[in-house]
């Protein structure tokens, strides 16, 4: 089976590189203008395709190991169901699962399943085949090279089991809210028993991965495209999607283009209907060429800084607070991105639900800051105008994440703020490798820069103490951070535990801990105008289910 | 290299043949056994080139099975991590690794890709018909623009068009090959609409980027073609044959070619190293998925067992192909089925 679909399309394209040769050499170049028209898939009415453009599908396709990347996740979604759909306002709702309980405690929960739901190969989605994705899911068989889904909470995971052929009953050894938002997050994908139970190498061969989605594949070649058609007797989308029966286009074609400029002429010369993740700085070029531009944001941390606080200059309060009062961040939002990107307002990401609007902690106000480094000490001036205490001249260095494109202009930016304050901020690029070993490893660096999604606000706790990743260096020190740490992670609420977010994000942003930036967007497509019908989900992965094209 | 001595290059290898066999048999005989001599050398340096870059690469941190595992988002437990990295074998000390790998390699297993887990074969064999299309092109462009070249030069008369025509391949050799394909795609793709940029491999695209790949190369070929024809019109036969009144084609052809063949095909060997290393960038700008793109990524990803394959086949591709040249040497000119075997 992998090998007809891996090595099918290459002989074909074998011959067709050698036609090539033989076609362009023999009458010259003008006579392959032909390829124009099937370039761009199209077509009319039933025959509507979608053509994609992505920089990689390099991750494979063992589906608890890719489950992680955005790339694959593209994909996945087309194929496969999800329980439960979770919107990019975190709202959780039906979809293979059309009900559920959860006890007092948040340790139990029991899924009701929709009747009559089939994988492609014909076999049902019942309370087995979703056990079985469980099992997956929370504990792999990392002897057989399978891990489990990283963003599961496998931690608290007690069992599963059938209470009826489509009642499930799952059970957890804590308090685990986490549970029912993940089930709509990509990695929780729904895949046929007879997919899971395959080997390691059998579970990277895409076509040998059953789902139950609105799409099933056609072929597939590693590294180069993948190609997806209409399953015509699908008829269980989500409710939130607005649609039901199959789907409107009868294929879709993601093909990989890494070079961003490529994708980007792509588009601009009509031989794409999508492209995916473009330089923000062309954008705008995009917008005036009748191009529809989607950011949609995910749920997770805002982009920012956060600080190392056992690191001078940053083990005074008032010196961070100063950082985050001096930066202009709608100069920022102005100069280095367009319209689509939105001010923080908090530490977390606005969708996120639990998020409160904490603006007023760190806006921008140089008075305030100027007052702060005063109060601290940083009274003298050196000759180039920079603040010093006892001989010491205020100042760091910013390293720009090389994973984020805007933030090396926005450092920048950042930099000539702070010397109005008198902080010297030198900027450096790193690329990535380099930037993983002197900045992410390197613990006497006091700015980390954040870029990060995830999949219920319970992570916070898991970041800002020596309990988790100590984001901030503070370790167990600073005693209100531990009572908060302790109460969001062990909550069963979610509307108690709200309340308790918020008195974190407010202790955090008040203590300056962390320097928010602008809300996150890493996920960029450039469409065509006629593209209708486009939903996206919690992590801004799109649906195609409804989507058609119209001419507008 | 060679037993035979150099006072007598025609004696026969064996002086103790009982019957003499005929002239011919004994050169065959001869051609066998330097082939075969050549060949098991070949076959040799891939063995130690495979020893010598799993070795190279063994002694590069990291791998993408651990950077998966070590995401502190992931959050594995250090017994999940333990049993993951068993698996795959990375918990072994380099030497058994190497052993594994190399007994596995010779029963024809290539091993698993840490980044996809797919069979290395598949993924370099699905990625290998492209590249093959991409470079046996663009070599047969490049060959046929240093023909062209060459003769202009020579059948042109000296003037403006003929240094014009001999200044052609420093031109083409100082023009990097992204530019030529940047160029490319925004006039004949972007412009034109002569070629698709998302199907990489339609028959357009490939000739687009064959033609990025081959004007660099032609441009060495055409060099040593125009100096080697230069050299025969030299000679006295050939400036006999011009002044017979021959007109200068027909001296090109009958007399100035042949001689001008070896060096150009010495030089043709050479550039194919030049067309498997210029393929990786032509495959990045066109957004090809061939072999270059697969080491591309392997090296991103730091996915050791593609990466070993493929330059372990890389390295065979230039023992092939020298060894093929070599071959081809004493059958192109049959002085050298002596010479070259005595030196």
């Amino acid at each position: 089976m992998s090998t007809t679909a891996a090595t099918r399309p290459s002989r074909r394209r074998l011959l067709q590189g050698l036609g090539a040769g033989a076609v362009g050499l023999a009458v010259g170049l003008p006579l392959v203008g032909g390829v124009r028209e099937v370039a761009r898939a199209d077509g009319t009415g039933d025959d509507l395709e979608l053509s994609f453009l992505i920089s990689n599908l390099d991750g494979g396709w063992v589906p608890a190991k890719s489950a992680i990347s955005s790339y694959e996740a593209n994909v996945w979604q087309q194929l496969t169901d999800k329980l439960v759909h979770t919107d990019p306002k975190g709202k959780v709702t039906p979809w293979i699962a059309e009900s559920w309980e959860q006890s007092e405690d948040a340790t139990e929960y029991v899924l009701h399943l929709k009747d009559g739901v089939t994988f492609s190969d014909g076999t049902p989605l019942d309370a087995d085949a979703v056990i079985a994705n469980l099992q997956a899911w929370a504990v792999g068989r990392p002897d057989e090279g399978l891990p489990r889904v990283g963003l599961f909470p496998g931690g608290t995971f007690e069992g599963a089991e059938a209470l009826d052929p489509l009642t499930v009953r799952v059970a957890f050894t804590a308090p685990t809210l986490s549970f029912l938002p993940t089930l709509g997050y990509h990695g929780c994908q729904l895949m046929a028993p007879s997919s899971l139970a395959g080997s390691l190498e059998e579970q990277s061969d895409l076509s040998t991965q059953v789902g139950s989605g609105p799409f099933v594949l056609e072929s597939w070649a590693a590294g180069d495209h993948v190609r997806l058609v209409r399953r015509e007797d699908y008829d269980w989308a989500p409710p939130a999607l607005g649609a039901s029966g199959p789907a409107t286009l009868a294929a879709i074609t993601y093909t990989v283009l890494p070079d961003d400029t490529l994708r980007a002429s792509a588009a601009r010369a009509h031989q794409t209907d999508i492209a995916y993740n473009v330089n923000p700085q062309v954008l705008d070029s995009f917008t005036q060429a009748g191009f529809h531009i989607e950011v949609p944001r995910y749920l997770g941390f805002v982009h920012g800084y956060s600080l190392r606080t056992n690191v001078a200059p940053f083990d005074d309060v008032r010196v961070r607070q100063a950082f985050t009062r001096g930066i202009d961040r709608a100069e920022i939002l102005r100069t280095v991105f367009t319209d689509a990107w939105e001010p923080a307002t908090s530490w977390l990401q606005a969708g996120v639900p639990e998020t409160t609007d904490l603006t007023e902690l760190f806006e921008y106000d140089p008075e305030l800051a100027d007052r702060l480094l005063d109060e601290a000490g940083w009274t003298e001036r050196n000759a180039d105008g920079f603040r010093t205490k006892d001989g010491t001249e205020l100042g760091f260095t910013l390293y720009p994440t090389p994973y984020l494109t805007g933030s090396v202009p926005e450092a920048e930016l950042i930099s000539q703020h702070l010397r109005r304050l008198g902080i010297r901020v030198h900027t450096q690029k790193l690329d990535i490798p380099t930037w993983t070993e002197r900045v992410t490893n390197d613990l006497s660096q006091g700015v980390g820069e954040v870029t990060r999604s995830f999949v219920d606000v319970g992570t916070v706790a898991g970041v800002i103490t020596d309990e988790g990743e100590d984001w901030f260096s503070v370790g167990s020190s600073d005693p209100e951070l531990v009572r908060l740490r302790d109460a969001v992670a062990g909550a069963a609420d979610r509307e108690e535990r709200a309340g308790l977010v918020d008195e974190l994000s407010r202790h955090v942003l008040e203590q300056a801990y962390f320097i928010p930036l602008e809300q996150n967007v890493q996920r960029i497509y450039v469409q065509s105008p006629d593209l209708k019908g486009i939903t996206f989900n919690a992590v801004a992965i799109p649906s195609y289910h409804a989507a058609t094209k119209e001419p507008s | 290299m060679s037993t035979l001595s150099p006072t007598a290059p025609d004696g026969p290898t064996g002086a103790l043949a009982p019957a003499a066999p005929s002239a011919a048999a004994r050169t065959a005989r001869r051609y066998a056994g330097f082939a075969a001599r050549r060949t098991g050398q070949a076959l040799i340096v891939i063995l130690l080139a495979y020893v010598l870059v799993f070795l190279v690469l063994a002694a590069i941190p990291g791998d993408p099975i651990s950077a998966q595992l070590d995401n502190p988002q992931a959050g594995y437990t250090e017994e999940e991590k333990a049993q993951i990295r068993a698996y795959h074998g990375l918990d072994q000390p380099v030497l058994v690794q190497l052993v594994v790998s190399l007994v596995h390699a010779l029963q024809g297993d290539l091993g698993t890709s840490l980044a996809t887990s797919q069979p290395v074969t598949a993924m370099l064999g699905a990625a290998i018909p492209s590249t093959l299309a991409l470079a046996s092109t663009a070599l047969v462009l490049a060959v046929a623009i240093a023909a062209v070249l060459g003769l202009l030069s020579r059948v042109l008369p000296e003037g403006r068009a003929n240094s014009l025509v001999r200044s052609v391949p420093t031109l083409f050799l100082s023009t990097p090959n992204f530019l030529i394909g940047l160029v490319l795609i925004q006039v004949l793709a972007v412009n034109l609409g002569l070629f698709s940029l998302v199907d990489s491999e339609s028959p357009g695209s490939t000739l687009a980027a064959a033609l990025t790949l081959a004007i660099p190369v032609s441009a060495q070929i055409a060099q040593v073609f125009i100096t080697a024809l230069d050299e025969a019109a030299g000679q006295d036969y050939a400036e006999v044959a011009l002044a017979r009144g021959l007109p200068p084609a027909q001296v090109v052809v009958r007399h100035l070619l042949r001689p001008s063949l070896l060096p150009t095909v010495t030089v043709i060997g050479l550039v194919l190293g030049e067309v498997l290393g210029g393929s990786l960038i032509t495959e990045t700008i066109f957004g090809r998925t061939g072999v270059g793109t697969v080491v591309q990524k392997a090296v991103a990803a730091q996915d050791v067992p593609v990466l070993l394959i493929a330059v372990v086949l890389s390295a065979a591709v230039f023992v092939v192909v020298n060894l093929v040249i070599d071959l081809l040497y004493p059958l192109l000119d049959p002085r050298l089925r002596t010479a070259k075997e005595a030196r």
